[in-house]
């Protein structure tokens, strides 16, 4: 199982976005996907038509009183599976600061799906925390969707120095260009100035289009009501990118001779 | 993702009134029924039926819109579904696209290629059942036949994760129309299974001799087509299995077959078993390759590639000279007057000896071979000694398989067990011993032909692999042959043979 989280510390750059299409397209390609909202705005359940609750709470969860298991929707989607946001996820730093290994915690939690699913996203809310931090240990991959803005690869770099900062095995950090508008100046100014040297930026840019914004009226993946849009091409070539590679096929026995 | 449930049919397996299905659900649903589309369904198996033995069902359906791969089994959590495009069959499981079915499917198909074993068409209509939010809370599937076939028309309710309840409401609320959950049909073309003939120790020999002889027969049979249009190596390699099992009874039972047997048939089979082997010699390569570049420690696994591309090419030229043969006159009359001297010797009258009789005079003489090659191989002995001693190993088994019908099953089971031990010692020097000379052979031919020098040195370590190999063998030898002659192997092999 590969854990990916979408994550940026600023808001409104485009992690919901990413995470419910590339979620939708990884279950399209047959993997058994889960996408995890963990952000207490439940926009990526929204987007799914999952009414944003969990019994008892993110309490329940952290607390492992209820088993992740129980709280996970189908989406309406094949291969692909919620669990939902929740308001009370607001307080989920409190609830991780009260358990023993209280940034690791995610990790061990979504341990107990570890058959079930190939793939699971995280779809982070915009902060440092120790939500953060928990997402940090239990990702293999985080994907960050940079606004091309000064603001936000000065944030970027502050985002690269806490992962650096954070564990012994961070995970891979994947960067790329989201909300991106070409024909403003500084927008492709920034996008062709951006050093590739220490992080890995995707050469897929995600354009500002206005079909991204249509997903909360359809309530759906852009590939799913819009195959054929930019956007869904858009997202394809990223997940093309970014998407963990499986393991080769088991190797060939062969039998020399009949008995 | 879905969790399918048993099916429901109407009482009398008539049409399913899309109407009526609506209404009843309407009552706690928004329902949306879909179009109809017409679903090719292909159920897809190894030759050998190995995903079924695992408990795996492969669907390739096909509609005129998409195309997926459907895998359910019970190691699998759920059902997988992988979108495909242009998959035609037959297939190795290693080159389907990747995806979690792929990596379900490959190590359990392994070399064999996946089959198309059954297909039908049908006609589905998906209902979609939606709560208050418009979230789609279950599924249903109404599956009809199509055309003039009297199969029935079922309706299968698919739970989803988290929505289980509202299934159960679903599915609740057909029973209350009547529908009654669907009967499982019968598993079409399962594909070839192996059975023990029954036949009395009293019987006569020639009786049992020629029912083996046409199961044989019907192997080779059904092997020929897929050997013909190489659709794995497999294929040949059970052909191949089957003639020579033919070539051992035939020579197990001379004492009791009619002199033709041995004059005519016996180098009928012989020459058969020449023409097959050329191929298999260079798929044995072919499929052992990815071993060898392991064993590779200086070289690189790709300084083999132009050996990979060398064998293949042989290998083309070989196969056009196997299937002329198959293909030849001479092939088509061997079948045909073998099919009937098999009738002639069912038909025969001859009594004497009985098929228990001829089962011990064969498994002790077999066994003493075995005993008195095997006593004299020393550490100095020549490889053409061990290979010697490999074929009487043989001999033994075929003698132990041919006569299973009118043998103690368990003592048998044994006594395979414990020389199978040896075969896999006596296999490995003879193999490497075999591979070894090739090897030389195929660098010798490269060589003429400008390969690099990396290529001929990369061989070069695999002949010393190979070497090494042959000399643990033969190590080995002299524990397998003691445990294989131990007091309780001995009185067991010795009971087999008649002396109680």
């Amino acid at each position: 199982m590969k854990v990916l989280a979408t994550y940026n510390i600023k808001g409104g750059v485009g992690k919901t976005s990413t995470a419910v299409n590339l979620a939708y397209l990884a279950a399209r390609e047959g993997r058994r996907t889960l996408l995890w909202d963990l952000d207490p705005q439940a926009a990526a359940t929204f987007l799914f038509r999952v009414r944003p609750r969990v019994k008892g709470g993110g309490r329940a969860l952290v607390t492992r009183k209820r088993p992740l298991e129980a709280a996970i929707k189908a989406t309406d989607f094949e291969n692909l599976d919620l669990l939902p946001a929740d308001f009370s996820y607001r307080n989920m730093d409190l609830e991780l600061d009260d358990t023993k290994k209280r940034t690791t915690r995610l990790s061990q939690l979504l341990r107990s799906v570890d058959d079930d699913y190939d793939i699971v996203f995280l779809d982070c809310p915009p902060s440092i925390s120790l939500v953060s931090e928990n997402v940090l240990h239990a990702s293999d991959t985080l994907l960050v969707p940079l606004i091309p803005a000064t603001l936000s690869l000065r944030t970027f770099g502050q985002l690269t120095r806490f992962v650096a900062d954070s564990q012994e095995n961070p995970p891979e950090v994947v960067a790329f260009f989201s909300m991106a508008d070409r024909r403003k100046r500084l927008h492709r100014d920034v996008i062709d100035a951006i050093s590739r040297e220490h992080t890995r930026i995707a050469d897929t840019v995600v354009p500002s289009l206005s079909i991204i914004e249509q997903m909360a009226e359809h309530r759906a993946p852009v590939p799913a009501f819009a195959p054929t849009s930019r956007a869904a091409r858009c997202y394809e070539q990223l997940w093309a990118e970014v998407r963990p590679r499986a393991p080769e096929a088991a190797g060939h026995q062969s039998d020399r001779s009949a008995p | 993702m879905l969790t399918p449930v048993p099916a429901l049919q109407a009482p009398d397996g008539s049409h399913l009134d899309l109407d009526a299905l609506v209404d009843a659900l309407s009552s706690d649903f928004a329902v949306s029924a879909g179009g109809k589309r017409l679903v090719h369904r292909t159920r897809l198996d190894t030759f050998d039926g190995r995903l079924r033995a695992a408990g795996l069902t492969l669907q390739h359906e096909t509609t005129a819109s998409t195309e997926r791969l459907v895998l359910s089994g019970p190691d699998v959590a759920s059902t997988i579904v992988a979108h495909v495009t242009d998959l035609g069959w037959p297939a190795l499981a290693g080159a389907l696209p990747d995806s979690p079915v792929r990596d379900a499917v490959a190590p359990v198909a392994d070399i064999r290629a996946l089959l198309v074993v059954a297909d039908q068409r049908r006609r589905v209509r998906r209902l979609e059942l939606r709560n208050k939010d418009e979230k789609t809370v279950a599924r249903l599937e109404l599956d009809e036949p199509t055309g003039a076939s009297t199969d029935a028309a079922v309706v299968t309710v698919h739970a989803l994760r988290g929505y289980e309840d509202q299934a159960r409401r679903a599915t609740r609320l057909l029973t209350g129309l009547g529908l009654r959950p669907a009967e499982e049909g019968g598993e079409p073309d399962s594909g070839p299974e192996e059975s023990t003939p029954t036949i009395e120790r009293d019987a006569p020999a020639t009786k049992l001799i020629a029912m083996e002889l046409g199961e044989f027969l019907s192997a080779m049979r059904e092997n020929l087509p897929g050997l013909l249009d190489d659709v794995d190596t497999e294929f040949l390699h059970d052909f191949r299995v089957a003639v020579r099992r033919t070539r051992s009874t035939l020579k197990l039972g001379r004492p009791v077959l009619p002199p033709d047997m041995q004059s005519r048939w016996e180098p009928a089979f012989k020459w058969l078993g020449d023409v097959t082997t050329p191929v298999r010699d260079l798929d044995v390569y072919e499929l052992e390759l990815p071993t060898m570049s392991g064993w590779l420690v200086g070289a690189d696994a790709g300084d083999l590639q132009p050996f990979a591309a060398h064998l293949r090419r042989r290998r083309a030229v070989q196969r056009r000279a196997l299937v002329r043969g198959l293909r030849s006159v001479r092939y088509q009359r061997l079948d045909a007057g073998w099919e009937q001297a098999l009738a002639e010797l069912a038909a025969s009258e001859d009594e004497q000896p009985s098929a228990g009789e001829l089962a011990d005079r064969s498994i002790s003489k077999a066994y003493r071979r075995v005993v008195r090659d095997g006593a004299a191989i020393s550490a100095s002995s020549p490889a053409e000694d061990l290979h010697g001693l490999r074929k009487r190993c043989k001999e033994l088994r075929y003698a132990l398989e041919v006569f299973a019908p009118v043998i103690d099953k368990d003592s048998r089971k044994t006594a395979i067990a414990d020389l199978k031990d040896l075969q896999d010692v006596l296999g490995r020097f003879q193999d490497s011993e075999v591979q070894r000379h090739s090897l030389r052979e195929f660098a010798e031919e490269m060589m003429a032909a400008g390969t690099p020098a990396q290529v001929v040195l990369a061989m070069g370590e695999l002949v010393g692999h190979l070497d090494a190999e042959q000399d643990r063998a033969r190590e080995d030898f002299e524990g397998a042959f003691a445990r294989f002659v131990r007091p309780s192997s001995d009185r067991r092999m010795r009971e087999l043979g008649g002396r109680r």
